[in-house]
């Protein structure tokens, strides 16, 4: 595990030279395997983010498979409770200046400073609670559908 | 109308940005567009140069509530639907972002040019060969069609 905690710092370091402030507690902690300090900024700024109301909670076991929570089998639980946390674990932070990802092309609404964003393996960038909506249907990137899990192990192995 | 809600913004915007620069040979009804925005009724000519070229055909999109987290459903409607492999009699198109393929970075635009390069890469006119079969069995929404996705030369 150490080798993870180490590479971590070189990601964060990289995902600062683009758009955001690295919220360096989360990521170690996650690598780590302890349970996940979320970055208490991030859900401060959640308020100014375009919000995705759902009624009653809906999940997509596959892309096309939606069900209630009582409605899940327990594979399907074990597998988005597992998407969950890998979720969690993906970099957030808050917009700065940037001139490669100036809109969330989820909402297609143009970041605004201080809107509470997460940031893929990929660089791909976008409000967190969009990507979020999205990453629990289908855990690939919408710019580049590059799948965030496998992204996400191979930027751990190179770094 | 509400136009609170973030399907309904996101299509505001996608209508604006289409108007502004429609893909070639396309363009979208905004007199019925503009008052419901969750159908669009969208004009295609056959692109020059092509099995289709001087056809003229129109396309539906319906959105959700869940757009563009859920793809559109898009169908060929009107009294010409194109002759092609991928084409079903009745407006359905087989194609894979439509459906498990979908990104929500994807939009109106994107979906009308991979529609007319999916025209017009085609080599012969003819309908898929389940079409009188599908035509009868199918749900009348494409989206509840379980594809297969077997040829990506046309």
């Amino acid at each position: 595990m150490r080798f993870l905690s180490e590479n971590s710092q070189n990601f964060v370091e990289v995902e600062m030279g683009n758009c955001l402030k690295g919220s360096t507690a989360d990521d170690i902690s996650l690598l780590r395997g302890a349970d996940s300090t979320r970055d208490s900024s991030s859900s401060d700024q959640l308020a100014s983010s375009p919000p995705y109301p759902e009624a009653a909670p809906v999940y997509y076991p596959s892309p096309n498979v939606s069900r209630t929570a009582t409605q899940l089998t327990e594979e399907e639980q074990v597998k988005i409770a597992k998407r969950i946390g890998l979720i969690q674990h993906l970099p957030t932070g808050t917009y700065e200046r940037c001139k490669k990802n100036r809109e969330c092309v989820i909402c297609m609404i143009e970041f605004m400073i201080g809107d509470a964003v997460r940031c893929l393996p990929c660089m791909h960038t976008y409000h967190v609670d969009c990507i979020d909506d999205w990453l629990m249907r289908s855990f690939t990137c919408p710019s580049c559908m590059e799948p965030v899990d496998a992204a996400l192990l191979t930027t751990y192995e190179t770094n | 109308m509400s136009s609170t809600a973030p399907s309904q913004r996101r299509l505001q915007k996608e209508l604006m940005s289409f108007l502004k620069e429609p893909p070639p040979g396309v363009t979208v009804d905004s007199d019925l567009t503009g008052q419901d925005l969750s159908v669009w009724i969208v004009h295609m000519d056959g692109a020059p140069g092509t099995l289709y070229e001087g056809e003229k055909f129109q396309l539906q999109f319906k959105f959700g509530s869940k757009y563009p987290f859920d793809s559109p459903e898009v169908t060929f409607i009107g009294g010409n639907i194109p002759v092609h492999p991928h084409v079903y009699s009745n407006g359905h198109i087989c194609l894979s972002i439509l459906t498990e393929d979908w990104s929500p970075a994807l939009s109106v635009q994107s979906v009308c040019l991979s529609i007319v390069s999916m025209l017009s890469s085609c080599k012969e006119k003819r309908r898929p060969p389940d079409n009188s079969f599908y035509v009868k069995t199918c749900n009348k929404n494409p989206k509840k069609t379980k594809w297969w996705y077997h040829d990506d030369s046309v």
